[in-house]
């Protein structure tokens, strides 16, 4: 029985891999232990099935965003000119 | 936090993220997009004053973001865009509506399902506004940007662990948000 308790993964551990799983970064041991966990576990697999769509989604939206350097430099951009009209206006 | 106020030091981190996807659906070229959220945010900070607290700061700023898309697309084509203004609305106060609508449907050239791809992903970006601001940071560069593992819990002090909990919170949450209309 040894073997199978050190196979035994609690829901908050199968929640885990699940989410490792969506991003492909689980062991083989650990996609073995998910596998095992989701054939017993009702809730965990509903969860796991949820994540795919997700997964599905986000990657249907191909969601792009400014690095970081975009965002700091509009950020500069913001900043200066916002302190050019607060001085403007005090002029007024 | 007040709902209607503007915080032009927060628009860069509530926003961008969002304004740039709205701009790089519609005009495909990550430089023109980056230069129009710019206008928008300085066109933004020129208008303050005229903000009456009426609309999100969010529609605000689309609402802004649109004209300059428009500006660039009258620009771009200016010769043929205006003959078909002209031809379709001889009274130029409609001018406008008619050049809103031309942006909402530019997908004409596009398949449906590109439109909804974009829809798609602007709600995605709105369900992530309820993630706190390192959970959305986090998820954002690991399935966005796709970063290592490693680096983000170098750059953010977690343990890969810990990374992983944010990432199934964030998940769940937005899963939730999307539920509706989505799943
Ligand atoms: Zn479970």
């Amino acid at each position: 029985m040894k073997g199978i308790s050190l196979m035994k993964l609690s829901c908050a551990e199968a929640a885990e891999l699940c989410t490792k799983a969506e991003y492909k970064e689980t062991s083989l041991r650990e996609k073995i232990r998910l596998k095992l966990h989701l054939y017993f576990c009702r809730t965990c697999k509903d969860y796991h099935k949820n994540n795919k769509k997700l997964s599905g989604l986000l990657k249907k939206a191909d969601l792009k965003t400014c690095s970081s350097q975009e965002k700091e430099h509009l950020k500069n951009k913001i900043k200066s000119e916002h302190s050019q009209i607060s001085q403007q206006q005090k002029k007024q | 936090m007040e709902e209607n106020s503007l915080h032009p030091d927060k628009w860069v981190d509530r926003y961008a993220d969002y304004l740039f996807n709205y701009t790089i659906t519609r005009v495909n070229d990550r430089e023109v997009a980056n230069d129009i959220i710019s206008e928008t945010f300085l066109a933004g900070l020129k208008s303050m004053k005229n903000y009456k607290g009426e609309a999100s700061e969010r529609t605000w700023l689309i609402s802004i973001l649109k004209r300059k898309i428009i500006d660039h697309y009258r620009k771009n084509n200016s010769a043929k865009g205006q003959a078909e203004v002209k031809m379709n609305f001889p009274d130029s106060d409609n001018e406008g509506d008619w050049l809103e609508e031309k942006v909402a449907d530019l997908t004409d050239m596009t398949a449906e399902d590109q439109m909804e791809n974009r829809e798609l992903g602007l709600a995605i970006l709105e369900c992530m506004d309820q993630l706190n601001e390192k959970q959305a940071a986090i998820f954002k560069m690991k399935t966005i940007d796709g970063v290592d593992t490693e680096a983000i819990c170098n750059e953010f002090n977690i343990s890969p662990s810990n990374l992983w909990v944010i990432i199934h919170r964030a998940r769940t949450s937005l899963a939730k948000c999307l539920e509706k209309n989505w799943f």
